[in-house]
């Protein structure tokens, strides 16, 4: 039998690294709410995100979270003219093209990455991954404390960009009617571009956060793909509140799952509940599901 | 009337000599399987098997506009299906091979009600949250050896004996694709891949549709899972559910010609040739294959058969 300390700290851990998990379902949900793209390559993203803050760490000696929104940075620098070689030239050939490209490029990163650096587990070391912290009956480790407060910032943020910019008004306009918009002067092509930026920029910092507070391989992007997917259906495509809290949903969900059956279970029941949720409620994403 | 009509048009049936090629290639080989070395055999087992693969995937894509991300999930049943009828039931390996493809053909209709529920991509996530949903709980549940995975308890066909077997998947595959690509079914199918919504206010249950060619590709792979289940006479789930299988099927249709007939046969010797060229490279090889594969789809969006058949076309304006 299990005591009650454990399944507290469990359950606390689950959702505050619920919050990490929202904030790297966000990067997707945006591209697909905005661009109509399907990114799979998201995972292989967010594994470069960590790769760069681990090389960032051998360079300078910065701390992994102090360095988080320099990873971020860097990777919508990469990410602009990422899209425009590969996803601006298959504007209006449907969204099979792109979804295939991005697939094309998740298995060139992920063999890169393995050809770089080998298919070594790596973690982020700072010394507050292991620190323990403690509230009555609960203990968690210090990073996915950390973790959770930096990823609900972030996720603010963008919030505010949406909501409060004229960048952000230019992006629900795109995302609401991309012909209206660009008849109203909406320069459509450059918003898509900076939405994957700043989708390419969330799945880097969620990186980041991963590793410090995981381990992560070449080929560990993949399954933080799917569970991010399983988000974005649970919390409604381009709705960023909702995908906070299908995030801590999830990382709740993984917790429990991980409790009853074991820590190998992690990822299949989110991946399950993903499967259950398109099968019985699937009306979170059903305005997306039509224009696709 | 006018509607099927206009569709029968529009289907261009292959001219009468084009219909010849498969079945004289597939003789051919089959007559030449005596005179071939092992090194040929192995090569050719990995071919038929891909290109089974890749016709029940262009059947699904291609034709019925449902893009898979979820072929390692039927392989890997199939392969782990003879696996568990060989050695719990003691069942020949024909019976087993059918029943991999069976099993496969019910997961499908199984997790149809999930994969159908949001059309358009949602089935290509849903199909690859499937694959890695079923490779994880191989892993991690002990019922089916776990991560080490199970052992054929006798002892596999020889290789010659295994080309055969290949040779018949391949031929049944070319009988399945030549009926549901030339038949009303096809007709059907092509209007709920086009317009789902247009083909049920002319009478066409979209669901029905989609379910039938979803469950035939399917059963297609679960045959083409099993034979390779049978000749690595073990089966593990990092390597029968891994996503390499979907990777390559998804590279071969792409590259040779997506929802064409000969696309999957010119894409599955070009992918073998590259693998076997980088064979030392495997990590490169990837890299490689998905680079081709974005420029195929940038550049070529038909694949090599519909290039050669736009330059065919340039050239012989009149034919």
């Amino acid at each position: 039998m299990l005591s009650v300390d454990v399944i507290a700290s469990s359950l606390a851990s689950g959702f505050l690294l619920g919050g990490i998990l929202a904030l790297i379902a966000l990067g997707l949900s945006v591209a697909l709410g905005v661009m109509r793209l399907v990114n799979l390559a998201h995972g292989e993203l967010l594994i470069c995100g960590a790769y760069l803050s681990s090389f960032l760490m051998a360079a300078t000696g910065m701390d992994p979270l102090a360095g988080l929104l320099v990873v971020g940075a860097v990777m919508a620098l990469v990410a602009l003219p990422l899209q425009r070689l590969l996803i601006a030239p298959l504007a209006g050939k449907g969204m099979e093209a792109p979804m295939m490209t991005m697939f094309g490029l998740s298995i060139i990163v992920q063999n890169l990455l393995q050809l770089a650096f080998s298919a070594d587990t790596r973690t982020l070391e700072a010394p507050y991954t292991a620190r323990p912290v403690s509230l009555g009956p609960i203990t968690v480790p210090q990073v996915y404390l950390i973790g959770f407060v930096l990823s609900v910032l972030i996720v603010g943020a963008v919030h505010l960009l949406v909501a409060h910019t004229s960048f952000g008004r230019a992006l629900r306009a795109s995302s609401a009617d991309q012909e209206a918009a660009a008849v109203m002067g909406v320069d459509v092509r450059k918003v898509h571009a900076w939405t994957f930026a700043l989708g390419a920029a969330c799945a880097a910092m969620g990186g980041v956060l991963i590793g410090t507070a995981f381990s992560f391989t070449p080929s560990t992007g993949g399954s933080y793909l799917l569970i991010s997917f399983a988000i974005v259906v649970l919390g409604g495509v381009g709705h960023i509140l909702g995908t906070l809290v299908a995030g801590v949903a999830m990382g709740l969900l993984q917790s429990v799952g991980a409790v009853v059956f074991g820590d190998g279970y992690r990822d299949l029941v989110g991946l399950v509940l993903f499967l259950l949720v398109l099968a019985l409620r699937p009306e979170g994403i059903a305005r997306a599901g039509k224009t696709g | 009337m006018t509607v099927r009509n206009l569709d029968l048009a529009a289907a261009a049936p292959p001219r009468p000599m084009s219909r010849l090629i498969a079945p004289a290639a597939l003789l051919a080989l089959a007559l030449a399987t005596p005179l071939l070395s092992d090194y040929a055999l192995e090569i050719g087992f990995r071919l038929l098997i891909l290109l089974t693969l890749a016709e029940a995937w262009n059947l699904l894509a291609g034709y019925g506009g449902l893009v898979s991300l979820g072929t390692a999930s039927f392989v890997g049943v199939g392969a782990y299906v003879l696996t568990g009828a060989v050695n719990q039931f003691g069942w020949p390996y024909w019976a087993a091979i059918a029943a991999g493809g069976c099993v496969a053909a019910l997961l499908a209709l199984g997790v149809s009600k999930a994969v159908f529920r949001l059309r358009g991509l949602y089935f290509t996530v849903a199909t690859l949250a499937l694959a890695e949903a079923l490779r994880l709980f191989m892993v991690n549940h002990q019922g089916f050896g776990g991560a080490t995975g199970l052992f054929l308890a006798v002892d596999p066909p020889g290789l010659r004996h295994l080309f055969w077997i290949a040779l018949s998947l391949v031929v049944i595959t070319t009988a399945v694709m030549s009926v549901a690509t030339g038949s009303r079914f096809s007709i059907l199918l092509r209007a709920v891949r086009d317009d789902e919504d247009a083909a049920a206010q002319i009478g066409v249950r979209p669901f029905r549709i989609k379910l039938a060619v979803f469950m035939l590709a399917s059963f297609l792979m679960g045959l083409a899972g099993a034979t390779q289940g049978l000749k690595l006479g073990a089966v593990e789930p990092y390597g029968m559910f891994g996503v390499q299988w979907t990777v390559n099927v998804l590279s071969v249709v792409i590259i040779g010609g997506q929802g064409l007939r000969a696309g999957p046969a010119v894409g599955a010797v070009f992918v073998v040739a590259l693998s076997e060229a980088l064979a030392d490279y495997p990590a490169l090889h990837i890299a490689i294959t998905g680079l081709i594969m974005i420029l195929v789809i940038r550049y070529a969006p038909r694949g090599l058969v519909g290039l050669a058949r736009t330059r065919g076309q340039r050239m012989a304006p009149l034919s």
